[in-house]
């Protein structure tokens, strides 16, 4: 999110205010579909993003399924999906070869740099159709809006806020309560040594490369209270990398690795390894998105009775999670053929399923046939009725066990929320990375000064 | 248009040592006198004919080879991200040496140029001279030898990562467990993460230099060694002054060879590490990818050429030094 | 690459000195007489032995290893790595690997990639070389120039600039996505067409002499007389061509980002995070099977090809 911490603090309140304010004004199930009727009879084909690469066959089946649903409701569109996954190292090259798919997914924090950069397509026109195009929680559409007020992004997929996931079956070997798990990171810090203890096992891991390092690295800082940036009255930015959250967060991976012997000594793990080695039982406890269990269901053939997903712990003033997101957006080089269906996919496949009950239902059930999950805990993209409207009309078909993550659900709504830091993301996160994996293969690391020296880059990227 | 180019050049520079000399024959026929001649009399004579068939060659060269050197001259003077691009002058050249990670990816690939040598260089040498006195299974030794050279080298990095588990149940760290050794960190460790990319890259190209060396080897004049006997030469005094004096040429070109392919290491930090641990493993190559495409937001095309002529210019210098060097040594 | 022009700026010195064929070899460093000597003998048998167990360690260890984990359960590789099949054998990670992860089709693109990019090399360096070396024509002296200032350029040099020309070629759409956009450049190796140039010159001028006596044109010549003699060369040229496509893994790595394209070196890595240990050991060890099945076929052309000069000279 580009706008300040303020704002993006707001993002979740916002949600709840617009749906008050809106209420449920459009579901009237006879609407037409919302993107309109057919546009004419012109043939258009359309790529869009699949599953990430190597997801379970179940998934790519459930996958199609809802292709077919869609090319039957627009028979001149001819959808073909492509596996994607986002990697901060490989867009660039994918966005400059052309290789996107015509639909694909960026970060929140990333569209404002993109629409300037002329990368994505103006989807104003086209998002308009959508009936509920004015219901949508301002403050995360505002991150898909170019300087000219048009919308080039849509919130899409998910949006997440950061969580704690673990191991219910480690736990219990370890003769820890399943339904208790920690909510403070002393008590992390104790549970992990008491499994590495009893059970041989991690009892803590962290990404460390690829960027996810310094993303996971800025989550918990802001659960310490801490921020890795802020922005000035004068619009400019500093770093703050070198802030003490950061720093005691550094210093307890440390004296985990070194002291405890609690955390997984791997400095190659990125978002998907690190759900690998969960699911493979590499690890007890680890932080992410909170809709990760989708993830491991579909990628990583998880079974859902050992997950267990807890609120990060927040200590201090200013502590809070950090959410990010995905939006969908559409190739520059779109034409308004391709662009009205991509409105019509969007809306098919990431926003009907919120909204609509039929569409949700039957992705619903697409989803529980193929035992991908249902229910997952996220953000609301619109407001925190509509989100629990739709959890009601998918009841029957929910099969992930949210009794198993009351610790985060209960909370989710009252969080305060902090978006990801606004200027030069992607750059602080890689900065960040340095340090992560520094504790985790130095035991004498000199934590305030590899904090120093990525400040001081961050800050010269700030600066440009 | 690869590493493997260079390596590959690695391997059959020896051949013509052994092999008849092609420029034995190349004492041409005069050309008759050249004279103008009429567009058709040029064509009867075969000039159609003759860039009609130098046309592939023409046609890929000239689209895939010089024209992308052209291109990263000029790209390395402008900013580009490829709608548009404007002259920089050298800032692209300045922002490079300003970047604080080139001195790390420039030390870690000195170190990693290094650390091949010293795995990759002697013990070759030492099997090679070892295989050169088999009278027989000479194949099986080579067949042997070359196996790890033939296995794709991202299937040796995937595997190799996998070795180097730092748990002490890890198959490196078991065994070594078995004499008492460890466990080892491996890749986990910032000043073991290098030596075990080298390890691994030696283990997927020694097999090639022993072969090289025992071509080399087997191309010894056998009447050389008749006349080091004749003087009443030990085996040792054959190999100091006839078997290494021979093998010279080969020694002094694998070894400029392999600096030049060492210096544009990618494969292994890149599937191994990233980079990493704490950027011990950033090598030069990866920097330049990482200016071009690893950046989720606008590619510094610039910079990356920038970078790669400097590291070509280097490299150039490095080997003219070299030969100038050892001129003397070979003629000696 | 300074080291070809060096190696053969001294070659002709070397030139008169009597050929020998490197497999026949009536001795080498160490004479009968020296075998027959019992420190000597017990020296070097002892050497060769240590080799040989080093060498199987070295060079069939690891892949012996990677052949086990194929057939073992995934919790047994993760646990006990070295042990042997302590809860017996399991396929299901091999049919995973092809079936699920679909290996096969990996293999197939590979197959394609390599079959491409030695087309391409075999005609350029064939018609390149026969070009140079025996049609000769004027400019030719500026051509062979310019393909060996080519061989001073490293590879890095051209990463991003080729990119950009496949991404935008001067003429046609974009090669991203295409095996045209690995083919293609593969051909443009120099290497190549020196090897092949310098094999042309060393063949008897009377031949193509003769040839032009009886009235054949350029294209025959290269057709019927210069093809058929240079199946050697072309087969060292092969072997290189094929070796370094199966090899290649940064330029396939950009040019195809579509995963239905990709050869099996670059889907493996992307693979990594979403797949069984077990089965990406299954899938790693499927990858290794072909090329090691066509070198124990083809050893000599390989063993000859990586070192000798007797493939030269057929």
């Amino acid at each position: 999110m580009r706008s300040r911490r303020s704002t993006s603090a707001l993002a979740l309140s916002g949600a709840v205010a617009i749906g008050l304010l809106a209420g449920c004004a459009s579901d009237d199930p006879a609407d037409p579909a919302p993107g309109g009727e057919p546009a004419g009879e012109e043939k258009v084909t359309l790529t869009v993003v699949s599953l990430i690469p190597g997801s379970e066959q179940a998934a790519f089946d459930a996958f199609e399924e809802r292709v077919a649903q869609f090319e039957e409701r627009y028979p001149n569109i001819d959808v073909e999906g492509v596996e994607y996954e986002w990697r901060a190292t490989t867009f660039a090259a994918q966005l400059a070869g052309g290789t996107l798919p015509d639909v694909f997914e960026i970060p929140l924090t990333d569209a404002k740099t993109l629409i300037e950069n002329g990368q994505l397509a103006d989807l104003d026109e086209a998002f308009a159709q959508l009936d509920y195009a004015e219901e949508f929680n301002e403050a995360l559409l505002d991150a898909g809006r170019g300087e000219d007020g048009h919308v080039y992004a849509i919130p899409a997929k998910s949006v997440y806020g950061v969580a704690l996931h673990y191991n219910r079956e480690l736990f219990e070997q370890a003769g820890l309560d399943p339904d208790d798990p920690p909510s403070t990171w002393d008590e992390v810090r104790e549970y992990a040594k008491q499994i590495k203890d009893a059970t041989g096992v991690a009892g803590y891991a962290t990404m460390a490369t690829n960027n996810t390092g310094g993303w996971q690295l800025t989550a918990a800082t802001y659960s310490r209270g801490g921020r890795v940036q802020e922005a000035t009255d004068d619009g400019t930015y500093v770093a703050t990398l070198d802030n003490p959250a950061t720093q005691a967060h550094l210093e307890m991976l440390e004296a985990m690795r070194w002291e405890d012997d609690s955390l997984l000594a791997d400095t190659t793990l990125d978002w998907s390894t690190i759900n690998q080695a969960f699911a493979a039982g590499q690890l007890a406890m680890y932080t992410t998105g909170s809709d990760v269990l989708n993830a491991l269901m579909e990628t990583n053939g998880l079974d859902p009775a050992v997950y267990g997903m807890t609120a990060m712990p927040l200590e201090g003033a200013d502590a809070g999670v950090l959410v990010g997101g995905t939006l969908a957006a559409v190739t520059a080089q779109a034409d308004d053929a391709t662009k009205d269906a991509a409105i019509k996919w969007i809306d098919h496949w990431y926003l009907s399923t919120l909204r609509d009950q039929e569409q949700a239902v039957a992705d619903a059930k697409v989803r529980f046939e193929a035992g991908q999950g249902v229910g997952t805990p996220v953000l609301p993209i619109f407001s925190r009725e509509q989100y629990e409207q739709e959890l009601a009309w998918k009841a029957d078909y929910i099969n992930v066990p949210l009794d198993q993550m009351t610790g985060y659900t209960d909370v989710m709504f009252d969080q305060p929320v902090v978006g990801e830091p606004s200027r030069a993301t992607q750059e602080t996160y890689a900065l960040l990375d340095v340090p992560v994996q520094a504790v985790l293969t130095d035991r004498n690391a000199d934590i305030p000064a590899l904090l120093a020296a990525a400040n001081e880059q961050a800050q010269a990227l700030l600066d440009e | 248009m690869s590493a493997t180019d260079v390596q590959s050049a690695a391997d059959v520079v020896p051949r013509g040592r052994s092999g008849p000399s092609p420029d034995g024959v190349a004492a041409r026929p005069a050309r008759p006198a050249r004279r103008r001649r009429s567009p058709a009399e040029w064509v009867r004579r075969g000039g159609l004919s003759t860039v009609v068939l130098a046309l592939p060659l023409l046609v890929i060269f000239g689209v895939f080879s010089w024209l992308p050197i052209g291109r990263a001259v000029v790209m390395s003077f402008q900013e580009t991200n490829l709608l548009t691009a404007h002259w920089v002058g050298l800032d692209n050249f300045r922002a490079v040496l300003a970047d604080p990670l080139l001195p790390v990816a420039v030390r870690n690939t000195a170190w990693f140029a290094l650390l091949a040598l010293v795995f990759g260089y002697p013990v070759p040498l030492v099997g090679a001279v070892l295989m050169s006195t088999l009278r027989r299974m000479r194949g099986l030794f080579s067949v042997l030898a070359y196996l790890p050279v033939v296995v794709p080298p991202v299937v040796a990095v995937l595997l190799w990562k996998f070795f180097y588990d730092p748990r002490p149940e890890g198959v490196f760290n078991e065994i070594l467990g078995w004499v008492g050794l460890g466990p080892f960190p491996w890749l986990q460790d910032q000043t073991a993460a290098m030596p075990s990319l080298v390890l691994e890259a030696t283990w997927a190209a020694a097999g090639g230099t022993v072969i090289i060396y025992l071509a080399a080897l087997t191309s010894v004049p056998p009447e050389l060694y008749d006349a080091a006997e004749v003087d009443g030469a030990s085996i040792w005094g054959k190999i100091r002054h006839v078997t290494l004096p021979h093998l010279r040429g080969v020694l002094l070109i694998t070894f400029i060879l392999q600096i030049i392919g060492t210096a544009q290491v990618f494969l292994e930090p890149y599937l191994f590490t990233g980079g990493g641990p704490a950027n011990a493993t950033v090598t030069v190559l990866l920097l330049i990818y990482r200016y071009a495409f690893g950046q989720s937001l606008g590619s510094d095309y610039g910079m990356a050429t920038a970078l790669s002529l400097m590291l070509a210019v280097f490299l150039a210098l490095l080997s003219i030094a070299w030969f100038r060097l050892t001129r003397n040594w070979s003629t000696s | 690459m300074t080291a070809l022009t060096t190696a053969r700026a001294d070659r002709p010195r070397r030139a008169d000195r009597p050929c020998r064929a490197v497999d026949e070899e009536p001795r080498g460093l160490v004479s009968p007489a020296d075998w027959r000597r019992p420190i000597v003998w017990l020296g070097l048998r002892a050497g060769h032995a240590v080799l040989l167990a080093l060498l199987l360690v070295w060079g069939i260890g690891p892949i012996l290893l990677l052949a086990k984990f194929a057939v073992t359960p995934t919790q047994d590789i993760l646990r006990t790595p070295l042990a042997v099949f302590p809860n017996g054998i399991t396929w299901a990670n091999l049919d995973a690997a092809w079936n699920d992860v679909e290996v096969s089709r990996y293999l197939l693109n590979t197959v394609w990639v390599a079959a491409g990019a030695w087309v391409s090399q075999v005609v350029v360096a064939a018609t390149g070389g026969y070009v140079l070396s025996v049609l000769r024509p004027r400019w030719g002296r500026l051509l062979h120039a310019a393909v060996l200032a080519t061989l001073f350029v490293p590879a890095v040099v051209l990463l991003v600039p080729l990119y950009l020309t496949v991404l935008d070629p001067p003429v046609g759409g974009s090669m991203i996505n295409t095996f045209w956009g690995v083919w293609l450049p593969a051909g443009a190796s120099a290497f190549n067409v020196v090897l092949v140039t310098r094999f042309f010159d060393s063949l008897p001028r009377e031949v193509f002499e003769a040839a032009a006596v009886d009235g054949a044109g350029p294209f025959r010549m290269f057709w019927s007389v210069v093809l058929p003699m240079s199946r050697p060369i072309l087969g060292v040229v092969s072997v290189f061509a094929v070796i370094a496509a199966w090899k290649d893994f940064l330029w396939p790595l950009l040019v195809l980002p579509d995963p239905d394209l990709q050869p099996l070196s670059v889907r493996l890595p992307t693979l990594q995070g979403s797949t069984d240990k077990g089965v990406l050991m299954a899938a790693l060890a499927i990858s290794t099977v072909i090329p090691i099945a066509v070198f124990l076929a083809f050893q000599r052309l390989f063993l000859r090809g990586a070192g000798l000069g007797g493939a030269v000279k057929g």
